[in-house]
């Protein structure tokens, strides 16, 4: 535990040394501010004159600014992720330093907590930035406290499996800028799946002139091609969580795919170790 | 303290050691000769667990590096060839962090590294960034990165390579007063090197021991040129 710390501490400090955290920390500030602004600007509007913008009555402030404001800032934190990833192996095994940290007496698991503990620090910070926007509006209204409190879960859950995600390639590529580069094609090829995976049909679209049986085989296969495409999105779990609902089914998505891509670490760092 | 039998090393279909055999005592300090691609960076990287040998075995004391990684480790100072440091950090910060790592307590981290900073005189760069040092305070602080801890076995891999004359006495210097209280091994392609800091030399040459030599300081230098033109030379390969 003591590596592990020394190890989170080392990195956490060096985001700080150098421009990629306060590069990172701005940016989110920058971003997510703006469309708060925004997003806030245009909720008041609709709420002044709801007829005007489709609604029959004053729409409700969670669902309609919140909760979408909550994922636009999980989305904006899975793109620009790939600044804190980057860095983590890749940049060791850039300028040798792999070598040391190797030679030292530590588990891979103090390296690679170490690290993936500094990464979520920084994310902690980002949370606590889109947290104080939110924060503003408290004297002004009633928000619902749990809409407030798993949206910020559902930023923090979704980071996390992004971050993860990133630490493992990281851990594969020797470049930090192709290892951010992979991480941010990964992410943008996850994103558009989601997009795509809605706008399919619900059943396969068939020929009535197909033989019944390879029919049904058909669509039971597309149907849990079509299922898997919709559940994969990171961004489609942190919806409903956003909205205030719980589902197991959201948070387990959430720590089952950090837990694998950091398993998927281990057996990374392992393979030096495999006798050829 | 280092035991290798019979240590291979291929990468792909290339053999980089063949059954390489020797064994150093305590308090030993030992050259690893040899010319460029010979496999002295290829052994010191499997003493050091850094990668694993193909096959064979490499103790450091009673623990085979591969099985016991850790207590391997905890049992060595390391100098890569290229000397890989944390650039942003300072070199008080990246001397404590490696205490840390070693896994010395908060008490006796300062002593540990005040320690290495005296003996690696780097006491006029401590609060310096590590990024704008001169090469040769890069080296003292690899060496004194090595060092923290005071490890009995000290590996290190051309440890003067790249220096000014000046800076390379300074780093010869400093070897020599690690004294008996290290187990040293040493890697260069510098013969002069190992006559002035070692008290045997392996030569290696395409991964195999190609010859051993005890050095002799009332000997004339010239005897381990000799030794090793004729080790290199194919029928010197055994």
């Amino acid at each position: 535990m003591k590596s592990v710390l020394t190890i989170g501490k080392r990195e956490f400090i060096s985001f700080f040394v150098t421009p990629s955290g306060y590069v990172i920390l701005g940016l989110i500030a920058l971003l997510t501010g703006t469309a708060f602004v925004l997003s806030f600007l245009t909720y008041v509007q609709i709420s002044q004159s709801p007829s005007q913008f489709g609604y029959s009555s004053v729409p409700d402030f969670e669902e309609t600014f919140l909760s979408p404001y909550f994922v636009f800032c999980g989305i904006m934190i899975m793109f620009l992720s790939p600044i804190i990833t980057m860095r983590l192996f890749s940049e060791e095994y850039h300028r040798g330093t792999m070598e040391l940290l190797l030679t030292y007496p530590l588990h891979d698991r103090d390296i690679i907590f170490g690290k993936f503990s500094s990464a979520l620090t920084v994310l902690l910070f980002a949370v606590i930035l889109i947290a104080l926007n939110v924060f503003l509006l408290l004297p002004f209204t009633e928000v619902e406290w749990s809409v407030l409190l798993f949206g910020l879960c559902s930023v923090f859950l979704m980071g996390m499996a992004v971050l993860s995600i990133g630490l493992f390639i990281s851990s594969l590529i020797t470049y930090p800028i192709t290892a951010g580069l992979v991480s941010f094609g990964v992410y943008l090829i996850m994103f558009i799946i989601g997009n795509v995976a809605e706008k399919l049909p619900a059943v396969a679209p068939l020929p009535n002139t197909f033989p019944l049986l390879l029919k049904n085989v058909v669509e039971k296969i597309y149907g849990l091609f079509r299922a898997l495409l919709l559940e994969l999105p990171l961004d489609n779990h942190a919806k409903n969580m956003a909205l205030g609902i719980l589902e197991p089914k959201d948070i387990s998505y959430y720590l089952l795919c950090t837990a694998f891509f950091i398993f998927l670490t281990f057996r990374s760092l392992e393979s030096r170790n495999w006798r050829k | 303290m280092i035991e290798v039998q019979k240590l291979t090393k291929y990468y792909g279909s290339f053999c980089a050691l063949k059954e390489v055999s020797f064994s150093i005592c305590e308090g030993e300090r030992v050259g690893l000769l040899g010319p460029n691609g010979a496999g002295k960076s290829t052994m010191m990287r499997i003493l050091t667990g850094f990668m694993p040998a193909s096959y064979g075995i490499a103790k450091i004391g009673k623990y085979e590096v591969h099985e016991y990684p850790l207590e391997a480790k905890r049992l060595i100072g390391y100098l890569p060839e290229r000397v890989p440091l944390y650039d942003e950090m300072t070199v008080k910060s990246f001397l404590k962090f490696v205490a840390g790592i070693k896994g010395l307590s908060s008490g006796e981290w300062k002593n540990a590294v005040d320690e290495v900073v005296h003996t690696c005189g780097l006491e006029e760069v401590y609060n310096r960034v590590v990024g704008v040092l001169s090469k040769g305070y890069r080296q003292r602080l690899g060496l004194a990165q090595a060092l923290v801890g005071s490890p009995p076995v000290i590996i290190l891999d051309e440890p003067t390579v790249g220096l000014d004359p000046q800076q390379v006495v300074e780093i010869r210097e400093l070897i020599k007063n690690f004294g008996g209280k290290h187990t040293v091994l040493l890697s260069t392609h510098i013969l002069s090197e190992v006559s002035l800091l070692c008290s045997r030399a392996l030569i290696l040459n395409m991964g195999k021991i190609a010859a051993e030599i005890t050095i002799d300081p009332s000997r004339p230098s010239g005897e381990i040129e000799q030794a090793f033109l004729k080790a290199i030379s194919k029928e010197g390969i055994r």
